[in-house]
């Protein structure tokens, strides 16, 4: 037909203008195009919304157009809109060009009435399919386009009690008039029995629903034109519950849970798509339910989607009378461990292009695929032995091991302590925050799997099982009873936060499989595409281990982490403290120092084999310096130490002790020491002309004057490092270690204290002396200069970093893979 | 053993930090609808009465507040507890607060081939249909949160802290659905739960 403007068929020609057609009605217009059979239908596009917007009446002819739309759609389907035999019926969504929220949502089954409705009944030969589909259109136009919110208890009975066979007309009648009394009751209003004005009022409904408050508050957040508008999606019905050559269900074009190839998915038989969701009945596999030309065609289908999108997809279908449509093709939603191998694969099978299949991961699905579990034999034999205290319900995903505490006071108190902790409870009211917050897992013997402990649990990211019955605190004893047995507070517990098992006694927890080919496939494509080194932070040779199989391409370590790891750190500063730092021969201070350096840094140097190792020089200024040591005092004894290079002999001898440990180590990779809060060349040069042999000197820069006078630092220097937080507390003025804890920032920053959270974020006012180092490192290609940093590193950050020029970084070991994907899709990206 | 019970702002004031666990008087000053001089003047007292316990700006209960708290409630609130009509609506909020706990798992988890796993909330349409699920489900407490504060004006405050919340998340703000540590409509959610129960002379099943 000729087209005055207002409407769009999906088969229509034309571009594919999101802000004429709206998010939705682009989708489905593209759905089409791609082959797909969509129930036919159509778009009114945004100018009509202007029109109705500016005149407060839709435009002139709208109805009429729509109308003609409806003739079209009438044709192809040879059902007719409001009338049997084969009654049409519609959906009437909103489709804006930005998804909002406020916004009116779906109107479904628009177009039953009496005479459609009975038609409907005869047609599917079954009259309580009529009766639920009338009760559901009223409900929900009532809902969505009147505004009504009560539940109709008496409407859900009265459907509730009608047969397949009973009479249609009487049904429609009593059906229709309950829940018009229903709306009357609530609201004085009233459903339109004629489907013109039914979906009249629904197309305005849904341009009205522009304004709402909600819709309002939102564009002006996020800087959305309020003049932008929505358009309005009209599609016709499926049925598949009309006989048994209908059907409906949902595939994955993937495995969404594993990632394994394949198509996986259910199909049910004469059923509409709510009875699969709802679990009214149980569907079977499409591969066994579909008939196989049905299947063929899903499966070919759903092989080009895959290929067009680069992605594995969830794919909403229904059969009526044997004919296949698609009713929405979404990209799936999948596990962490399902991420990583698809991405993967569709690398290798080159349906991804490596910037595509990186996109696939984000560093949290990343995270949460590494993360440690149980040691899957001591998990069996622990079961076998009937170690197993019970099963409860899992409520947020974690596998933690603590001592048990009965009470949220008694959490705090010993997680501040060091300890890990498991609280248990009968029920947890909002006064147990705080005891929440402090453990590494909570088990409540009350509650299911949507109780507030499970929803803080979640919101808190800490493993949980709820509802575990079994569970018996006796508060006053400070014993727990599981049947027979007695746990006392204190005993070891293991805690399963999927399965919903506590287990007695402790279980070893490893990095898992999930260092796995496919994530290793995928990274080495994010490691190709970044070119970057990414070094990792260890303390003992074991992480040396952990950090090469982690793709990490050398490692960090600092002499002061090292030393208080192995337990010499207390002895060496008060040795220091006791003979002072005179004299370098046998016996002396600085000979201890030399030789416990030698001793603990050779076991990492001989598993780094010929990968970079960086050494920051001991800083007992630094907040986790003062939290290793016992000693307080160093620093208001001797004041020199709180200075780079106060007492040059102790750089010295750190230094005579890493030679000596590399030839211990027959250690043959690159080793530099860098000293922190260096920030004038002449101290650089100090360090240069440092007595006696040993790795090259590098400096540890910490504060924006180094910062700005990184060009000479740079040139005198070995190797450069930048510590991001540091230089971001220092900008701030606020003491580093705060932006290692959520409190107290998190709720300074909620309370909108800061532009910015100088933890998660790098403050625009760093940019510019990150940018200032960046060049610095370019002008001196032969010095390698990095960015140290700290905590979980955001996707974001690692690509900002990228963007400055940043090629060197070195970050805690969990972050190493997070790291290397986030750096690969940014290179990737530009 | 007899149970000494609370005058009226006091009740108020150690119900909130029973509520919170451990709080300044700022915090419970925004909650109470008092200043926080008039508020840090009566920790001091519930101090001084053996209830609460000052530290350092911040306050906690000690072991007689909840006894001394549920006494009080079952005086001052003995007319609430026998009002048919709010009995009635808080049946309603039974319900409801089913819902919400529904509403919020969704928010917290997705549902992939039958195993749940985290919400990424890459997903904004999925988002924003929840979030508009939850703006409707607090508008359903507003008959009941009416019904208390014709009873206790102080119940109103529920209503704001809601409406702030919802302000915040339509402002970007997501933490605020569900996140323990900020005033969100999960947290006012609990806590207007707890209170509830409390004033009804009632106790948690879950």
């Amino acid at each position: 037909m000729s087209a005055p403007g207002w409407t769009r068929a999906f088969t229509d020609d034309g571009a594919v203008d999101v802000e004429v057609l709206g998010g939705k009605g682009a989708g489905l217009v593209r759905m089409t195009r791609d082959g797909l059979r969509v129930p036919p239908g159509c778009v009114i596009t945004t100018a009509a919304c202007h029109v109705y917007l500016s005149a407060r009446a839709l435009p002139d002819g709208l109805l009429d157009e729509v109308r003609g739309r409806l003739s079209d759609v009438e044709a192809a389907t040879g059902k007719t809109f409001g009338a049997g035999p084969e009654p049409l019926l519609l959906s009437v969504r909103s489709g804006a060009p930005v998804s909002m929220p406020g916004m009116m949502d779906t109107v479904l089954n628009l177009g039953l009435s009496r005479d459609a409705a009975i038609a409907l009944a005869v047609r599917a030969g079954d009259t309580r399919f009529m009766a639920d589909l009338v009760a559901r259109f009223h409900a929900m136009y009532s809902e969505i386009v009147l505004g009504a919110l009560d539940d109709r208890d008496t409407v859900d009975a009265l459907v509730n009690g009608v047969n397949r066979d009973d009479d249609p007309a009487a049904v429609y009648d009593r059906v229709w008039a309950a829940a018009e009394a229903a709306l009357d009751e609530e609201l004085s209003e009233s459903v339109p029995a004629d489907p013109d004005d039914q979906l009249r009022h629904a197309v305005e409904a849904v341009f009205r629903s522009w304004n709402t408050r909600r819709a309002r508050t939102y564009r002006e957040h996020h800087g959305i034109p309020h003049d932008m508008g929505t358009a309005v999606v009209v599609q016709s019905m499926v049925f598949g519950n009309l006989d048994d050559a209908s059907g409906s269900g949902v595939v994955f074009t993937r495995n969404p849970v594993t990632g394994e190839p394949g198509l996986y998915g259910e199909y049910l038989a004469h059923s509409q798509g709510e009875d699969v969701v709802a679990g009214i009945r149980t569907p079977d596999p499409v591969a066994r339910a579909l008939p196989a030309p049905l299947l063929a065609e899903l499966e070919g289908s759903c092989a080009e989607l895959e290929a067009r999108h680069g992605d594995v997809l969830d794919v909403e279908f229904t059969v009526e009378h044997g004919v296949l449509y698609f009713l929405q093709v979404r990209s799936a939603k999948r596990t962490p461990e399902a991420a990583v191998r698809i991405a993967a694969d569709l690398l290798a099978d080159g349906t991804a292009t490596p910037a595509r299949a990186l996109s696939l991961v984000t560093g949290d699905q990343l995270r949460a695929a590494q993360r440690p579990g149980f040691d899957d034999e001591a998990l069996s034999a622990a079961r076998a032995a009937g170690r197993v205290l019970l099963t409860g319900i899992g409520a947020c995903p974690g596998q933690v091991c603590g001592e048990l505490v009965l009470d949220p006071d008694r959490a705090k108190e010993r997680a501040e302590a060091g300890a890990a902790v498991i609280l248990a409870r009968a029920v947890t009211s909002p006064a147990d925050l705080h005891g929440m917050i402090a453990a590494e897992g909570i088990v409540t013997s009350t509650g299911g799997s949507t109780s507030h402990a499970a929803v803080v649990a979640r919101a808190l990211g800490t493993a949980c099982v709820v509802g575990a019955g079994a569970l018996e605190i006796d508060a006053a004893a400070r014993v727990v009873r599981v049947g027979e047995r007695v746990l006392s507070e204190g005993d070891p517990v293991s805690l399963d936060g999927a399965s919903g098992e506590l287990v007695a006694g402790t279980l070893p927890t490893t990095t898992p499989a999930a260092a796995n080919e496919a994530m290793d496939a995928l990274l080495a494509a994010a490691a190709d595409a970044a070119g970057c080194e990414v070094l990792a932070r260890v303390t003992v040779p074991p992480d040396v281990v952990a950090a090469r199989a982690a793709g990490a391409t050398g490692v960090v370590t600092a002499v002061d982490d090292v030393l208080a790891a192995s337990g010499d750190l207390n002895h060496l500063v008060e040795t220091l403290l006791e003979k002072g730092w005179d004299g370098v021969g046998a016996g002396t201070a600085l000979d201890e120092v030399r030789r416990a350096i030698a001793r603990q840094v050779s076991g990492l140097l001989a598993a780094a084999g010929d990968h970079d190792v960086d050494v920051r020089a001991i800083d007992l200024l630094a907040d986790e310096a003062r939290e290793l040591l016992q000693q307080t005092a160093v620093t208001t004894r001797h004041p020199e130490l709180a200075l780079p290079l106060g007492v040059p002999a102790l750089i010295a001898a750190q230094r005579e002790g890493l030679a000596l440990a590399a030839s211990e180590a027959g250690y043959g990779g690159r080793m530099r020491l860098a000293v922190r809060h260096v920030s004038d060349p002449a101290e650089v040069r100090a360090l240069q002309s440092l007595d006696g042999d040993g790795p090259g000197m590098g400096t540890y820069l910490t504060s924006p004057r180094a910062v700005l006078g990184a060009e000479a630092l740079v040139e005198l220097s070995e190797v450069v490092w930048l510590e991001v937080r540091a230089l971001q507390a220092a900008m701030f003025g606020i003491p580093a270690r705060q932006f290692l804890t959520a409190a107290p920032l998190d709720d300074y920053v909620a309370r909108g204290l800061l532009g910015i959270d100088p933890r998660h974020a790098i403050d625009p006012t760093v940019e510019p002396l990150l940018a200032v180092l960046s060049e610095a490192g370019r002008a001196h290609p032969e010095v390698p200069v990095g960015v140290r940093l700290s905590g979980t590193v955001s996707d974001r950050v690692a690509s900002r970093l990228y963007e400055l020029g940043f090629r060197r970084f070195a970050v805690d070991l969990p972050e190493v893979r997070p790291l290397i994907l986030g750096l690969g899709r940014a290179a990737l990206a530009g | 053993m007899t149970v000494t019970t609370l005058a009226k702002p006091d009740y108020d004031v150690l119900n909130v930090l029973a509520l919170k666990k451990m709080a300044g008087a700022p915090a419970i000053a925004a909650v109470v609808d008092l200043s926080a001089e008039d508020v840090s003047a009566r920790l001091d007292a519930l101090a001084a009465g053996g209830f609460a316990v000052v530290a350092g700006g911040a306050a906690l209960p000690t072991d007689s507040a909840e006894p001394a708290l549920a006494a009080t409630a079952s005086e001052i609130y003995a007319p609430v507890r026998t009002d048919a009509d709010l009995l009635g609506l808080v049946e309603q909020f039974e319900k409801t607060n089913a819902q919400l706990l529904t509403t919020m798992s969704a928010w917290q988890q997705v549902d992939v081939g039958g195993r749940k796993v985290a919400n990424d909330h890459t997903d904004a349409e999925y988002d924003e249909k929840i979030i508009s699920r939850l703006e409707r489900l607090v508008g359903r407490l507003d008959g009941l949160i009416d019904a208390l504060a014709r009873h206790d004006p102080r119940f109103a405050t529920y209503a704001t802290r809601f409406g702030a919340a919802l302000e915040g998340i339509d402002g970007g703000d997501h933490d605020l659905v569900s996140s323990p540590t900020g005033d969100s409509i999960h947290t006012v959610w609990f806590e207007f739960h707890e209170d509830l129960l409390r004033t009804l002379g009632r106790e948690r099943a879950e």
